[in-house]
């Protein structure tokens, strides 16, 4: 999923400055599975937002409201309504969803309230690590699952460097090197003739080399 | 044109060859560069230039090789992935070519995390290997996308780095491998110590037929001190030094020498071993070693295949005269000579030597550049000649000093400021500037028996006050006590007799914008305890005990240690001062404030240890109320230094100790986010603790103070070593930290030092020997040790210093004072 | 007219914490509000509570071993580290929440926390207003 984290509430404060009637919309989709912008991540900012103001002697009214998904247009149908009703929307949706607010009600202000990380996985309760870049290229069918793109400090396709030691990364002790895990799985499995091979620099494009990156699906148009 | 390299043609020779490395300045200063490569000229057969290594910003590998190529010394040229992206890299490579350059190494490159801009984007758009390949391509005619080249192609003797220590460790050879195929024609590895390990490596590159395709280079570095021995067995990944290493350092005397033989004798093994065909030496900041370990190992002379030539003529920069002193006279000597260099050298580029070749130029136009050249260069030498006369001459007027100095020794210290300061150095002392202090007498009450203790300070030309520490212990023999266990006998400290002559007198006839140099920053000022009894440690704003140049506000500040448990190995010299109250930690606390007038407790929390007596949180808590009720003096509170245990014990400490302005420590990388966010909460100071590196202590102010704790709430411990024990590597990391932090505005490090000393030395084998003919008095010995430590740390930068006997105290606090009242 | 300082005590209804005669020796206005467990208390219910006006929010839990629903304290002293950064990034001093472990038999020790917040949340206004 995709993992977010809060933003700080002054740098959201800053951006609702002028505004007296707030809509902070929350997501229950990867933000919500990884608490940075489901319901209760909505109220507690509406009630740190309210605090912050109050003692600023500068009053708000907030409305809070949680959408099933940000990133497709139907559930963010509501929003014709409810745009109406307030001066500016921040959204605690990944960016994604401030994205398409932002395309599909170009009148309405809409602020981001979370950071977007990264895709990673929810390995341990109020743990989240990163497990693919999203490089549009996978090649983790010849590196036993698992990807050293996202998941090796210096992206390397041959095989580990020098810094690693006793299974783990040179640039952060936390870190596995994932490389020898792969040399470890593959040798189990009796295929280390695949590392063999000189793997040939990577072909950037598909990772948004070019900028934006579409997909279409001509079968699935109306 | 001649494409071989020298280090291809000697390779190829099936002679053993020899290349060094040389590490980039970090500043624009050529002349580091050319100094160094005229240290190694016919030493090596080549040297390595890194390509900012570990990530930090220097001079450019490609720029750095042409200085190289002007002083007659081949380059190896290093070019790492992190920084450039294909089309960057293929781009350099044409130019070194260009250039003249003939040895490329193809390195994947240390990670931005380890350098001075962490925050860069790593680039690492290709690996090592895909960047072999991709050389091989040009080397071919085809660029990376498979275009064919049209004119000129780059050549390049190509090599890579191997780590046989890496893990995973039998993938190595395959690695080397795979190295191989991509186009390495020779390699250069990780620094050797293990050379058994290293056999290992090197039959299995036989059994997989690598040896007949690349020529292996084994790395050798000199160890040059016991704690740079220890810091690469422990911090440095993927590099393994037997605890052998460790212990031929341990028992030498001149550890330096030791660190020579070491590489000496690294490099008889590597000869032996078939397959290895030369040694690739680093010595790290320490490239003057280099020439000495060449010629022990029998590798010296070097033969000269080629001749190595700049691509042009480097414009020489000639060092001006120190611009002190304005003088007309001195002014026109140096003007003719340096005009006349500049203009000609410049104004004729010289010609590359494939033009000639191509001989586009007649053999006139060579004569006559070269004649040109000849004459530029006499003219140099004349002009250095009149200079140093010039520098004679004002030395004799200003400073009545006879004789001449050389400009080019001149020169030479200026670079020997930025390394680590050497001791071999020996600095001239005029008789009249030599400064005695009192000896400190100690008495002892009954056998009536006296130390003298001297202690130098002497002064060096560039006026850094140092004091020496050379101990001379004299003990009258007709009163020496025989046996050493006695009852009720005390030692004294005795006082200063003479006064000590500042600075300013005794360097009366130099100016002093000469020696002042005044730092520009200051060490924050942490503020211990509660109340009246309250201490501030640092906010000095030079080195310690440089007055001439800046604050000391607060002076050195001592605690006195201790712990939560009765000691076990305390050696009696020092548990008989505490021995009485070793019951009750509130009445030894009280003991120490009350009769050794400790102005601070240190409390260790020793007992805690999980991998000792494991005791409770609560045993903690107990301990720590019975010290706060006893006694008002500021509390460190430091805990048993298993990260996971102190999360557990200082938590629930906090809150007893919070309001009371109490120190917690050690935080470490691994607990700090807890640790840091209880100190937050009640306001009080932290130890932060890093293992004796730089970096890694600014990292971990940086992270405590990410989490919201600010400077002036932390107290740095760098992991000292006591004396034998690596202080000279302690010395010489605080100090780096001390003159970042005043030098070069590193505010990250503005923090004061606390030093946990007693702890280190009385751990010593030596401070706890019994009394005995060779060694001497067992607690003598013990308090100059101690204090020899003490006073050493607070020279490099110390702030704080947690001591454990009440002697070692009063010692350094004289001393102190008396380097004050200067 | 200057108005009292205003304490907020959020609870667990297990807790065996004095009635308000206890605390009545303690100054300013107290307002206790129970929970089911500490585990239950919010961070929007810190946050309100100091929205409400107070000036401090004491946060109460049994003693860690103790609690019925095995680690309800527990939990609710990660709640308050959350809160405290909340309250940090709002410009409240973080000093002005804290949680207290309450044992199930006295209450002396609570009382005497509270005296003590009490005075630490003086000394804070005090400073505020100085500024």
């Amino acid at each position: 999923m995709i993992i977010a984290e809060r933003r700080t509430i002054p740098e959201i404060l800053e951006n609702i400055e002028p505004y007296k009637k707030v809509l902070l919309l929350g997501c229950r989709g990867c933000v919500a599975v990884c608490s940075a912008g489901g319901d209760r991540e909505v109220a507690i900012l509406a009630e740190a937002l309210r605090l912050a103001r109050s003692r600023q002697g500068k009053e708000i009214e907030i409305i809070e409201t949680t959408f099933i998904r940000q990133c497709d247009p139907e559930y963010l149908e509501p929003l014709k309504e409810l745009g109406k009703k307030v001066e500016a929307v921040v959204s605690l949706a990944c960016g994604v969803g401030v994205n398409l607010i932002a395309d599909l009600y170009p009148e309405l202000r809409v602020y981001p309230g979370v950071d977007t990380s990264f895709y990673g996985a929810n390995i341990a309760l109020g743990e989240w690590v990163e497990k693919c870049r999203g490089c549009g290229d996978c090649i983790i069918d010849k590196t036993a699952g698992l990807c050293p793109i996202a998941r090796c400090a210096k992206n390397l396709l041959n095989g580990p460097c020098g810094g690693s030691k006793g299974g783990k990364c040179e640039v952060r002790k936390d870190m596995s090197c994932i490389w020898h895990e792969i040399v470890e799985r593959l040798k189990s499995r009796g295929e280390m003739e695949k590392l063999l091979e000189i793997w040939k620099p990577k072909d950037w494009r598909p990772a948004g080399g070019e900028g934006l990156r579409i997909r279409v699906r001509e079968d699935l148009e109306i | 044109m001649e494409t071989k390299s020298q280090l291809q043609k000697i390779l190829e020779s099936g002679k053993f060859a020899v290349t060094a490395e040389i590490g980039p300045p970090r500043n624009a200063d050529g002349e580091v560069i050319r100094k160094k490569a005229q240290l190694l000229k016919g030493y090596v057969d080549a040297v390595n230039i890194t390509d900012c290594q570990t990530a930090v910003v220097r001079v450019s590998s490609m720029a750095s090789a042409i200085l190289v190529m002007s002083e007659g010394l081949e380059p190896v040229i290093q070019m790492t992935c992190r920084d450039r992206n294909r089309i960057g890299i293929q781009a350099d490579l044409l130019g070194a070519s260009a250039l003249g350059i003939k040895n490329l190494l193809c390195l994947t490159g240390d990670h931005p995390k380890f350098g001075n801009h962490p925050q860069a984007k790593p680039v690492f758009d290709l690996d090592s290997i895909q960047l072999l390949n991709l050389v091989k391509g040009l080397i071919e005619g085809r660029f990376d996308n498979s275009e064919e080249i049209k004119g000129k192609r780059p050549y390049f003797f190509l090599g890579a780095a191997e780590n046989p220590f890496a893990d995973p460790f039998e993938f190595r050879p395959y690695r080397l491998g795979k190295k191989v195929k991509a186009g390495a024609r020779f390699i250069q590895t990780q620094i050797i110590y293990n050379v058994e390990k290293f056999r290992k490596f090197i039959e299995r590159c036989r059994d997989l037929g690598l040896l007949d395709q690349v020529y292996i280079l084994g790395g050798v570095t000199p160890p040059k001190s016991l704690g740079m021995a220890k810091y690469m067995k422990y911090n440095v990944p993927g590099l393994e030094v037997p605890d052998e290493i460790i212990k031929r350092l341990e028992s030498a005397k001149d550890k330096r020498e030791e660190g020579i033989r070491i590489a000496v004798d690294i490099i008889e093994q590597l000869k032996e071993i078939p397959g290895v065909k030369g040694v690739h030496i680093m010595a790290i900041e320490w490239e003057e070693s280099v020439p000495e370990i060449v010629k022990r190992a029998g590798l010296y002379p070097r033969e000269m295949i080629a001749e190595i030539q700049p691509p042009f003529v480097v414009e020489k920069v000639i060092e001006k005269p120190v611009e002190v002193v304005v003088e007309k006279v001195v002014e026109k000597i140096v003007e003719k000579p340096i005009e006349v260099v500049v203009e000609k050298v410049v104004e004729k580029e010289i010609p590359l030597e494939t033009e000639m070749a191509q001989e586009k130029f007649s053999q006139a136009t060579m004569i006559e550049v070269l004649s040109d050249l000849k004459a530029s260069l006499k003219n140099i030498k004349a002009g250095m000649e009149s200079l140093e006369e010039a520098l004679a001459k004002l030395e004799e007027e200003f400073l009545g000093k006879k004789g001449r100095v050389s400009v080019m020794r001149e020169v030479r210290k200026v670079e020997e400021i930025e390394k680590e300061p050497k001791p071999e150095v020996s600095p001239e002392i005029r008789p009249e500037e030599r400064l005695e202090e009192k000896p400190v007498i100690y008495k002892e009450k009954e056998v009536k028996e006296e130390i003298i203790k001297e202690f130098k300070a002497e002064v060096k030309e560039e006026a850094k006050v140092e004091v020496e520490k050379e101990i001379i212990t004299e003990i009258k023999a007709e009163e020496k006590p025989v046996v050493i266990e006695k009852e009720g006998v005390e030692i004294k400290i005795g006082e200063f007799k003479r006064d000590y002559r500042p600075l300013k007198e005794r360097a009366s006839k130099i100016a002093e914008d000469l020696y002042i140099e005044k730092s520009t920053a200051e060490i924050k000022e942490v503020v211990i305890g509660k109340g009246e009894k309250v201490i501030k440690v640092g906010g000095v704003s030079a080195l310690n005990f440089h007055y001439f140049e800046g604050e000391m506000r607060n002076g050195v500040k001592f605690a006195l240690e201790i712990l939560d448990v009765k000691p076990e190995d305390w050696p009696e010299s020092l548990a008989k001062y505490f021995s009485d109250v070793f019951y009750d930690p509130g009445l030894w606390a009280k003991k120490c404030v009350e009769e050794y007038d400790a102005e601070a407790i240190c409390l260790y929390l020793l007992g805690t240890d999980p991998n000792y007596l494991d005791l409770s949180a609560d045993h903690a808590k107990k301990v720590v109320e019975k010290v706060l009720s006893a006694v008002d003096v500021p509390l460190i509170v430091w805990g048993s230094g298993n990260a996971e245990k102190d999360v557990e014990v200082l938590r629930d400490l906090a809150d007893i100790v919070g309001g009371r302005g109490v120190v917690l420590g050690p935080v470490v990388e691994a607990n700090y986010k807890t640790l840091a966010a209880v100190a937050m909460g009640y306001n009080t100071p932290v130890i932060a603790s890093t293992p004796i590196d730089v970096n890694l202590a600014k990292q971990l102010n940086i992270l405590i103070e990410n989490m919201g704790l600010s400077l002036d709430k932390i107290l740095m411990d760098p992991s000292i070593g006591a004396l034998g024990y690596g202080l000279e590597y302690t010395y010489s990391v605080m100090e780096r930290i001390r003159l970042a932090a005043l030098f070069a505005q590193d505010t990250k490090l503005q923090v004061p030092f606390i030093c946990s000393i007693g702890k280190e030395v009385w751990k010593t084998k030596e401070a706890g020997l019994p009394s005995d003919d060779l060694m001497g008095d067992s607690e003598r010995r013990g308090i100059l040790m101690e204090a020899l430590t003490g006073v050493t740390l607070a020279l490099a930068g110390g702030d704080l210093l947690i001591m454990r006997h009440p002697k070692s105290v009063e010692l350094c606090k004289k001393l102190f004072a008396a380097l004050n009242s200067s | 007219m200057k108005k009292a300082l205003k304490i907020s005590i959020l609870c667990c209804n297990y807790t065996n914490l004095s009635e308000r005669e206890d605390l009545e020796k303690v100054l300013g206005v107290l307002e206790i509000k129970r929970f089911p467990c500490s585990g239950h208390i919010e961070i929007t219910d810190i946050l309100r509570a100091f929205r409400e006006g107070a000036s401090g929010v004491m946060v109460g839990g049994c003693e860690k071993g103790t609690c019925h629903n095995e680690r309800g304290s527990e939990r609710a002293e990660k709640r308050v580290l959350e809160a405290k950064k909340i309250l940090e990034e709002i410009g409240i001093e973080k000093e002005r929440l804290a949680i207290f472990y309450i044992p199930r038999l006295s209450a002396e020790d609570f009382v005497n926390n509270a005296k003590v917040f009490y005075e630490l949340l003086l000394k804070l206004d005090l400073k505020e207003k100085g500024q």
